[in-house]
């Protein structure tokens, strides 16, 4: 442990002195999140902040289920989500909706109602702006949602006529009371997620961690480059373990990756603001990142026989899992790309993050736990390959 | 083993693929000894002592430094040799000074002692005015000191160097080989590669003669030019010389040949540094003149032409 602390030191004293590092650890990740933070920030996910979607309503129905349809709606309104403006004509709305003044239009046309309750296929239209996908894509769900309700009534109504339970004019009236019923659509709150990381955490959080693994690659790259330079020989000459080399190598990299993040905190808390929740569990996530980076840039790092080939292979790996995991954008919740992520530190320090913001040290302990075995499994591939490719 | 040797190697054999790099390399080196490797590049140079020097695994054979076996591995041999490898093996970002401090951290030398070593080894390789800028700075030859500076910081029984001149300038490389022969007269014992003859012959006690990963023969200078039978060659100027004379030095032992020529006598002889001073003797003796005197010995070039059929530098 000695020697890979002596050696490790040599490290930090060269790479101090080769600035590039200064750059990689800490002002390319502080002025890109400054950027992103500017560009997207606020849009996405703050905390406490509701998104609020511009949508217009032409109802030239006039029968029950038109005026179902606006409960409906305004019921959203009132929870903030939906800002809805009332169009005389299906043209007006369509008009507003091309030029944007709303993002999308419902449609209700003429007769809508009566094909309804008589059993006949209706539409509502909805017509988008192109520039308003999310709003178009929200306006489309709920006229979606609300035509499930209304044809699960219709079923009911059908089967209680058959069934001789309804006479055709109660069946009339109980279908347009269906219609006004509460509403079948469940609209879940649009609102972020309580577990969440406010924006500037979230890009500097996602920055930093991609950054990290260009400083964690040059455990490897360093040691390819020190075989070039022909200083391997003399460390493979000198009365130490292989080991102490790999291990010096990799503690630099650690050492130096765990002050670049220490430092991004505070000054991205300083200067943007930015939340990160209990500094022991910042701490501990931190730590599992930096190991886990680390490790994996030893075992990619470890395949390659040049300081390139190792540079741009570790190059394709942090940027492959940064694009999974969220550095760049957030990444889903559910879904296969949701489920991909989880392979990735990235995602796993996000998210731990996210968990601890909102539930405390407790609940990103499992982020913690992946993040170490993460640096467990592959530290180990990789010191394995690493030395017994150590060699001239 | 006797208990002066301090390398051992025999029958060292070394692969690379198809290709028989070492094949049954075998010599020793005792205290105070400069033992050469001399050969052609591609030889089996530095492959034979990246296996003494525990950077290379063998493929058979063995290595014992002051008696412990020397592998890859080996934590204590290791600990008995200072390495200088062929191409400069020093961090260009660090000063002379810092460089022989992390080197020396590593054969674990104490602090007080580190300190104290450093600043003779940079008076050794005559650095210590620029100890403290960085090497980056330094010229050719100051970068080939600090390299060798670094190879013998920690007191090594074995200094092994692997053709320290190469790309040297006449200055820097007169002071490496000065360098080295003062280790030696300090009882150090050397490990020299080369494919300079000349520097072979100034510096070896003993020379393994090396080609296609065989040692094709081994000794001193003298055995190796009375191994292939040539021999000296004295030229003497001199006027007055008569008969008798000539016949007196044919008669003297060694000589093979006199024959006079324009004034000049050439001597075939098989040792000049013994018979010289006996042929000045004889001539003076017979008041003859003597203006001038050379000697032409058989280099290391010569032999290794004839033990290979082709020339150091082929």
């Amino acid at each position: 442990m000695r020697h890979a602390w002596t050696i490790a030191k040599n490290d930090l004293s060269l790479r101090a002195r080769d600035r590039s590092i200064y750059i990689i650890g800490l002002v390319a990740p502080l002025a890109l999140a400054f950027i992103f933070n500017a560009v997207f920030g606020g849009g996405i996910s703050d905390v406490g902040e509701t998104i609020t979607f511009e949508v217009g309503i032409a109802n030239v129905d006039q029968g029950p289920i038109g005026a179902a349809f606006e409960d409906v709606i305004d019921s959203i309104a009132s929870d903030g989500l939906l800002e809805v403006t009332t169009f005389d004509s299906a043209q007006a709305a369509r008009s507003a909706a091309d030029d944007g003044t709303v993002g999308a239009a419902f449609i209700l046309p003429e007769g809508l109602s009566d094909a309804v309750l008589g059993g006949a296929d209706a539409t509502i239209e909805v017509v988008g702006n192109v520039d308003a996908p999310t709003t178009t894509q929200v306006a489309s769900s709920i006229s979606e949602q609300f035509g499930i309700g209304v044809r699960t009534a219709n079923l009911s109504v059908a089967t209680a006529m058959a069934s001789g339970a309804l006479s055709p004019e109660e069946a009339f009236a109980a279908a347009g009371e269906a219609g006004t019923a509460d509403p079948a659509i469940e609209v879940g709150s649009v609102e972020a997620a309580s577990r969440q990381l406010d924006s500037a955490a979230y890009f500097v959080a996602g920055l930093s961690i991609f950054f990290l693994f260009f400083i964690a690659g040059m455990s490897i790259t360093s040691m390819l480059e020190e075989r070039r330079e022909g200083t391997l020989s003399r460390l493979l000459a000198a009365p130490i373990k292989r080991q102490s080399i790999v291990a010096g190598k990799s503690l630099a990299s650690i050492l130096i990756g765990l002050a670049s993040m220490t430092v991004l905190v505070i000054v991205s808390s300083l200067i943007m603001g930015a939340d990160w929740g209990p500094p022991v569990g910042v701490a501990m996530l931190i730590v599992g990142a930096v190991l886990a980076v680390t490790a994996l840039m030893i075992a990619v790092g470890s395949f390659a026989k040049t300081p390139e080939q190792a540079g741009n292979l570790q190059s394709i790996v942090a940027v492959t899992l940064g694009m999974l995991g969220g550095t760049f954008v957030p990444i889903a919740q559910e879904g296969f790309l949701a489920k991909l992520s989880l392979i990735t530190p990235n995602a796993w320090f996000i998210r731990g993050l996210g968990d601890l913001t909102g539930g405390g040290i407790s609940a990103a302990l499992p982020a913690v736990f992946v993040l170490l075995a993460i640096a467990l499994v592959a530290g180990s591939i990789g010191l394995i390959i690493a030395g017994r490719s150590l060699r001239l | 083993m006797s208990n002066a040797r301090v390398l051992e190697a025999t029958a060292l054999k070394k692969s690379f693929g198809d290709i028989h790099a070492v094949r049954g390399v075998t010599f020793h080196i005792e205290v105070g000894e400069t033992y050469g490797l001399l050969g052609p590049n591609g030889a089996g140079k530095t492959t034979s002592i990246s296996m003494v020097s525990g950077l290379l695994q063998r493929d058979g054979g063995e290595v014992l430094l002051d008696g412990e076996s020397m592998t890859t591995r080996s934590l204590g041999p290791k600990q008995n040799v200072g390495l200088v490898p062929q191409d400069l093996a020093i961090y260009p970002d660090l000063t002379a000074r810092e460089n022989l401090r992390f080197f020396g951290q590593l054969y674990s030398m104490p602090k007080a002692e580190l300190t104290k070593r450093v600043d003779e080894v940079l008076e050794v390789v005559g650095l210590a005015d620029r100890a403290d800028d960085r090497s980056s700075e330094y010229s050719g030859g100051m970068k080939r000191r600090l390299n060798i500076g670094i190879g013998l910081l920690h007191r090594p029984k074995l200094l092994v160097l692997d053709e320290p001149t190469v790309g040297v300038d006449p200055q820097s490389r007169n002071a490496i080989l000065e360098s080295v022969e003062h280790l030696s007269s300090e009882g150090m014992a050397v490990l020299y590669t080369t494919h300079y003859m000349e520097e072979a012959e100034r510096l070896c006690n003993r020379v393994g003669i090396i080609d296609q990963g065989e040692i094709k023969a081994e000794g001193t200078r003298r055995q190796l030019v009375e191994l292939v039978g040539q021999q000296d060659l004295i030229r003497i100027s001199a006027t007055g010389v008569p008969d008798a004379a000539l016949e007196d030095l044919r008669r003297l032992g060694g000589v093979d040949s006199v024959s006079p020529a324009d004034g000049t006598l050439e001597l075939l002889v098989s040792d000049a540094g013994a018979l010289l001073p006996e042929a000045m003797r004889v001539l003076g003796s017979h008041q003859a003149s003597v203006s001038a005197v050379s000697v032409q010995e058989p280099d290391l070039e010569a032999v290794f032409l004839h033990l290979t059929g082709k020339a150091l530098r082929d």
